[in-house]
This record gives C-alpha cells, structure tokens and sequence, in this order.
C-alpha cells in the first residue's frame, strides 16, 4: 500500500509541471494565479499570432521534414549495412554514427557552429538541417537495426531460393517487412528533430530559428503565459503521438522492458 | 565528427577579444578554465550532477519496478506513457514549466527555489527520471522472477527478497542508469539557463556565455572540451562495466 | 545406371575456428531421396546451404547436372527449398506465398493461378490461398512451404529439418505424408535431419555426418546393421561397445572374461583387440539358455518400462555393461541374476582406431 503511494505521489511529480502548463495557459491575467481567477483563450490567440512563433514554427516544419527525409533512407541503409554485413571496423563505424547520442549538445552546438563559420554557411537553412539529420540518425539507426535484427533471413533466402535477384528480395520481402521499424523511425525522428534545442540555438539565426529556439527567447524576455499556451499545445501533439506510437508499436518493446508470463 | 575536430583545433588558439579571428596555438584558454571564478561553476556541476544522480536513482527505482513488475497490462501502459511523455515533450517546454511551479505564484514556497540551485536541482531530477527509469525498467525486467520465487519458498519476506535477491540482481542497471544520468547532467543546458536564472550556472551554460555573447569562441571551446571529455569518460566507464556486467547470472540477453 | 544431378567435390567452409566442412564429397542420384543425417552442428545444414547456394565453399566445387555453379547464386539454381522455420512470407496471404516463385520467374497470370492451386491441391490444402500463414496450424504452414517450393517445379529439392518444428504424433503423420508426395513427384531430394527415425523412414540412401565429413553413405539397412565406424553405430539405434581380445578366428574374450563366439566378415588375428557393437533388440533376456548362441551371465542393473517394449541395464559378470530390449513389461527387478543369450552374427565389429 506504502509503496503503491510512493510510486503514485513518483508519477504526480512528474506530471505535476505539465498539469501546471495546462493550467497557466487558460489563466486570463498576466499575472499567473492559482488557482486561477477564469478561464480565457487569449493567450492561445497571442501564441499563434505573434510572428516570430509563426516564422519559427515554419522553419521547425522545413527543418523537421527535410532531415526526415534524409535520415530516413541514409539511416536505413547504415543499418542494413552494420547488421547484415561483416563490415571491418564495424564497432567503429557503429560508435561513430551513434556518437550524436553521447556528444553533449554545447559541444556538439559549438563544433558545428565553428565549422559553418569556416564554410560560410552561418545563417543558412542547410546547417541547421545537416545537424538535425546528424542527431536524428541515432535514432533512425537503432530502430531500423532493431526491425532488421528480427528479420528472419530465411525469409530473404527462401524469396532468392524462389528465383527472386537481390533487388526483387528487397522489393518484395525485406522493405515491406522492415516497415514497422521504418515508421517508428519516422516517428522518432520527428520528436526528436521537433524537440530539438541546445544544437540549434548555436547553428541559428532570428530568421532560420526553430520553434524550441524561439521559446527560449520568449521566456528568456517575457513573463507572459503566452509561453504556457504554446506549450499546451505541444504537450498535447506529443501526448496524441506518444499514445498513438503505444498503440501501434508497442513502446515496452522498444525499451526492451519484457513481461513473464 | 569534423565538428568536434574544429572544436579541439580552436580550443587551443589565442582569442582575439572582439573579433573571430583567431591568434596562436596557446594553452590560456584551458588554463583559464582552471581560473578560481571558473572552477567554482566546474565544482558547481559536478556537485549538482551528483546530487542529481542520487536523488533520480531513489525517485525512478519504484517506478521502474512498478512499470517492470506491475501486473495490470493497462497499468503498465499508464505508466510507461506518464513516464515517457516528459521524455518527448522536449527541454524547453519541460523547463519553462518548472520555472512556473518554482515561481511563487502558483504554490507559495517557504523557501526561494526559482534562480537557485535547489530549483535546478529539482528540474535537473525531473529531467533526468524518465532516462533512469527506461534503464532501471529493462535491468528489473530481464530478472527471471524465478528467482525472487526461489527466494521465498526458501522463507525470504517480501522486503528481504528484494533486498537480497532483486535489488542485487538489477545493480547493472543501477550502474549504467546513474553513470549515463551523471554523464548527461555533466553538460545539461536549459535547465540551468532558465531555473538558475543566470545565478546558478553549469559548464555548458559557461559555453553558451562565451561563444554567444562574448563571441570567445576559443575559451567556450576549451570549457566544451572539457565537457566532452568528461561525458565520453563516464560513458566509456559505463559500457566498460556493463560489457563485464552482461555475464552476470540471473540475466538473460536483452 | 545412376544419373548424378548434384555433386560436391571436396567442398570445405569454415566458420572462423570451426572447420563446418571438411573436404566433402557427395553424389545424389536421380529420383532419390538421400538424408543428410547427424547431431547438431556436424555440417549437415552447412551442406544444404552449399548446395542451396546461400552459402559459397572456400574449397570443392558444386555440380548441377555436371554444371558447375559453386558461385551461382542461389535465385539463379532453380532448387526448391524447404525451411526449418518454413520462412513463409509473414506480410503475403497463403497463394501469394505459393505464386512468389512463378511471379519471379514471369509466369502468366491465368497460369499462375491454376498451378497455385493445384500445388496447394498436391499438399491437401486446396482451401487455404486466401489465409495469411500465421492463420495455419504448424503441420499446415508446413505443407504451403512444399506447396511453395514444389510449384517451381525445382530440379532438386531441399528439405532443412521440415519436421523438427512440429509436434511428435504430427511429426510421424508428416513423415508419410512427405514420402507419399516425394514419391508422387518423383523428385530428386536431399533432406536435413538429426532424427534417425526420419533419416531410416524416409530415404532411400542416408549419409551420416560428423564434425564435418561423411562418416558413411548407405541404405538405411547398411548404415544400421553394418556402421563404418563407432560414431555411426553410437548415433543411429542404441547400441552397446564391448572390447574384447581375440583367442582365434571365431572367438573372443571379452574384457569381462566371459568367451563369446562370433561371425564377422574380417579374419581375426589372435591376440589382436577388437570393439564389438551389440544392438539390443539382439541380446535376448532370460527363458532357457537351450540353444547354441552365446550364453552369459549377468545381473540387471536397472529396467525402463517404455510401452511397448522395455529397456533393461545389465551388468555382465565380470565386467562390461550391455543394453538389451525386450517386448512388452520386463518381470525382473534390479539386481536379480539372469543369463541372456546373444547370436553369434548379432556382433558387429567396428574400428578401434577411428573417431574415439
């Protein structure tokens, strides 16, 4: 009973700052109250007119789905390529496209603001996708690798044995098999892409800034809940997606959390 | 990789203040990470991401046996998706929101926590419980529960059968949780930027001063060097250990 | 005479430190059905895989109707090929499993059809096109997999443990089943199998397999009533070594003391050792000793009732340990004295020297 309340009182941590967000963001004063003195949408309205979000929530758009789109085959391919084939240096190789998750993200912000410098590049869409495509791949990488490791390869020998050349097998059997993995990939690769901050708050500019950038600013000068209405509706796509990914793919698989039974 | 190349090459070259041209191989700017109002952020953060460390690890472990051990497939996706939510709403969003519970508006705190280092402190655990728990989660999970029924048709009560038998047997995920939490706090950006207010500063909040306000890039270079150092050496520990922990009995390969 | 359709020549793969193949000659006949038989990890598969064309020899040569083909690969063999795991296509419905391999070969479509069902007629599934595998019980999903590798009308066809996934009373119905369909087509077969049950039941010619060589290639019969070495006589039936030393041509001395009369083929060599092989079917237990065979004492060490028969222990008087079956319930107890009689033509001799 205890520790049924422990583990309870655990969660209400956790979700307790979001509850706050929710809460903040229909309050109709500028000042924030609890509770609050009303309900009122006006903050919602300000979120979603004031410009800068706007231009910001755009570039998140371009940023998000051009490194999507990169990621995805490049990701993919890597892969296919560490699991199946026995590459020399594959340990290499396997640190060096995973290392976006270990690198702290000053260091990584930094470098690559050092290096656009050099290139000319500063203020410029392409950067800031490049990057987005370098931390993304992680992600890509481990979920496709997950999918092609319970691939059974027999499948793949029986298409060949039935006359199938390499591309058909592909075609036929690997891709459309590969598929759910393919899409939790996606999936990951838009949360983190959208999510995405310390990185791009040094490869960016006012004008390519994505929306977590343009948050940080706001806070940083306003007091406003404003700040909360954007991030309500944040907090809600997230929710929409985290359900939906449970549901289709089952996320303790992917945590590798199993169950006896 | 190129990136980090740029990041070392420039950490040893001469700042030139006002400009980005940068002057001759030096070591001043890693001597000057070494200066006393620098190293009192350095120890700031490793202070802050001990303590982060500890109080994650006891906030997580039960959540992570409940979300491991919880028999209720309903409960269990409760718990997986409370967990994970914060884990994909992204920093800011997560930070921000701290910064109103902090803030005396909403609870009246007894005591200051916003711009302090116990509100980091708080945010920084806050952050850091969903990575802990995901590993804790796996590390429970991968226990054959056989032998926590071994344990107590042997006589054990339940707290001695956790105590003796589970808490042992999830150690490798205790160690890679903290050690990978540890790592990560090491270099945390936002929450000390927006909950320390500028009062409480962490080495990346360092990097971020100086490459973007002061545009010293060769000095913040020396300080993320530092940084990635630190992160790649716990992290290295961590897979050290956990390539030797693997072989451990009572777990079975993920 | 025999027509050859696959031959290995000297085919050798290793496995980083495990040499899989060593060197293996093999020559399948026209028609028949030949049992690559052996515990796990002897190279059986490794075979299968060389001929399939999944995986490519670092040695030898790989013939098809005396063509070489050891680096063709496998989508160009046109071998039919039967998984362990029966691989069907998880995202395609059953038909679509079956119609894979004439689709890739660009079969007409109204062809396709009609020999999609007659392929799942020839397997008794005339119903299932529309389902999706995982619908099907394991006996069924293993009969699309024949259905899916028969329609191509394969040169060869290569069966890789085909039962080893199905229940024991499933199993036995299957083995029938796939001799009769084997026989219908007339197909030239080679079949993976760790079971000599299978391996006995089902071909026409077994080659027993150990630490990647052919031990023996032979009939059923040959392999079971004359094994070239102990392995084979240790791996196919139950059997009891007993040494012995050679007093003269028709007897010997077992180590226990006791003196046994045999017939082997080889002349023997008095003073020589030899390992003699006893099946246990051929010891008889107890009843009276009246006839000419070897008689010996001994005492029952420990009696298993299994059904139709049972299996008892004996130790012979003097030493040595002999297995023996007798039909039905066993009326001895352990430790109970019993003289028990074995036919003269019932030792087998195999080599001392080779393979322990």
């Amino acid at each position: 009973m205890i520790a049924r309340a422990v583990v309870v009182l655990l969660l209400a941590f956790m979700t307790l700052p979001t509850v706050v967000v929710v809460v903040a963001s229909v309050n109709p004063t500028e000042m924030l109250a609890f509770p609050p003195s009303g309900f009122s949408l006006r903050w919602y309205e300000h979120a979603l007119t004031y410009p800068q979000f706007r231009r910001a929530a755009v570039n998140s758009v371009i940023v998000t789905a051009a490194s999507a789109a990169l990621a995805l085959p490049i990701g993919t391919a890597a892969a296919l390529a560490l699991v199946r084939h026995p590459l020399r240096l594959r340990g290499f190789w396997t640190a060096v496209l995973l290392s976006p998750l270990v690198v702290p993200g000053v260091a990584a912000g930094l470098g690559l603001l050092i290096l656009a410098a050099r290139l000319g590049l500063l203020a410029n869409h392409a950067v800031l996708i490049a990057a987005h495509v370098i931390l993304v791949l992680p992600f890509v990488i481990r979920s496709v690798m997950v999918s092609v490791a319970n691939l059974d390869p027999m499948l793949e020998r029986a298409a060949a044995s039935l006359g199938a050349r390499p591309w058909r097998v592909f075609r036929m059997v690997t891709l459309p098999l590969l598929r759910p993995g393919l899409f939790a990939a996606l999936l990951f690769a838009i949360i983190v892409s959208v999510n995405e901050f310390v990185v791009s708050l040094f490869v960016s500019t006012r004008v390519t800034e994505i929306l977590p950038v343009a948050m940080f600013t706001y806070v940083v000068n306003y007091t406003d809940p404003t700040m909360a209405a954007v991030s309500t509706l944040f907090i809600g796509a997230t929710f929409v997606v985290v359900f939906a990914a449970d549901r289709l793919l089952h996320l303790s698989r992917v945590f590798q959390i199993d169950t006896h039974r | 990789m190129v990136a980090l190349g740029a990041l070392f090459q420039l950490s040893v070259l001469t700042f030139v203040p006002g400009s980005l041209k940068t002057g001759g191989l030096t070591d001043a700017n890693f001597r000057a990470v070494l200066a006393p109002q620098y190293l009192r952020y350095i120890w700031d953060t490793i202070v802050l991401s001990a303590l982060t460390t500890i109080l994650t690890l006891l906030a997580s472990y039960p959540v992570a046996y409940a979300l491991a051990r919880t028999p209720s497939a309903r409960v269990r996706s409760l718990i997986l998706v409370l967990t994970l939510a914060p884990f994909f709403t992204g920093a800011i969003v997560r930070t921000y929101a701290w910064m109103l519970v902090l803030g005396q508006s909403f609870i009246k705190w007894p005591v200051k926590l916003l711009f302090e280092p116990e509100g980091v402190l708080i945010g920084l655990v806050h952050f850091s419980m969903p990575t802990m728990i995901l590993i804790l989660a796996a590390a429970i999970s991968h226990i054959d529960p056989v032998y926590e029924r071994a344990a107590a048709s042997l006589g054990a009560r339940p707290s001695r059968v956790f105590l003796r038998v589970t808490l042992p047997l999830s150690l490798p995920g205790i160690v890679s949780g903290s050690l990978v939490v540890f790592a990560w706090t090491f270099s945390a950006f936002p929450t000390p930027e927006l909950l320390g207010g500028g009062r409480v500063k962490m080495i990346a909040n360092v990097v971020k001063d100086l490459a973007l306000d002061s545009f010293n890039w060769p000095g913040s270079g020396a300080f993320a060097v530092v940084a990635l150092v630190v992160t790649l050496l716990v992290l290295a520990v961590t897979s050290r250990m956990l390539g030797r922990e693997a072989a451990a009995d009572g777990h079975r390969p993920a | 005479m025999n027509t050859t359709v696959v031959a290995l020549e000297g085919v050798s793969k290793r496995y980083g430190a495990v040499q899989a193949l060593d060197a293996v000659d093999l020559a399948v006949y026209e028609g028949e059905m030949l049992s690559l038989l052996g515990p796990s990890g002897c190279g059986k598969t490794t075979t299968l895989n060389v001929i399939a064309g999944f995986v490519e020899p670092e040695e030898g040569r790989v013939l098809l109707d005396g063509d070489d083909v050891t680096r063709q690969p496998a989508w160009r063999r046109g071998l039919g090929v039967v998984f362990q795991s029966y691989a069907l296509f998880p995202h395609m419905s059953v038909a679509d499993n079956v119609a894979f391999g004439l689709r890739e070969r660009g079969v007409p479509r109204a062809d396709v059809a009609a020999r999609v069902r007659e392929a799942l007629t020839l397997v008794r599934l005339p119903e299932a096109g529309p389902l999706r595998p995982s619908q099907l019980s394991g006996g069924m999903q293993q009969r699309v997999a024949l259905a899916r590798a028969l329609v191509i009308r394969p040169r060869v066809l290569l069966l890789d443990e085909p039962l080893a996934a199905l229940d024991r009373k499933l199993r036995e119905e299957m083995r029938a089943e796939l001799k009769d369909i084997q026989r219908e087509v007339g197909i030239t077969t080679v079949f993976v199998t760790h079971d000599q049950h299978e391996a006995l039941g089902l071909s026409d010619r077994v080659a027993v397999m150990n630490a990647g060589r052919i031990e023996q290639l032979g009939s059923p019969r040959e392999v079971y009533e004359q094994p070239a070495t102990r392995f084979v006589a240790d791996f196919i039936g139950a059997s009891t070594v007993l040494e012995g030393r050679v007093v003269d041509a028709r007897t010997v001395v077992l180590a226990g003391g006791q003196r046994v009369e045999v017939h082997l083929p080889r002349v023997l060599s008095a003073g020589a050792t030899v390992r003699l092989v006893v099946r246990p079917e051929r010891v008889a237990v107890g009843g009276g000793a009246g006839g000419a065979a070897n008689v010996l004492r001994a005492r029952i060490a420990s009696v298993m009732f299994l059904g139709d028969h049972s299996e008892l222990r004996l130790d012979l008087d003097g030493g040595g340990r002999l297995l023996a079956t007798v039909s039905g319930p066993a009326l001895f107890q352990p430790g109970d004295a019993a003289t028990i009689s074995v036919p003269p033509d019932a030792f087998l001799e195999v080599p001392t020297t080779a393979s322990l």
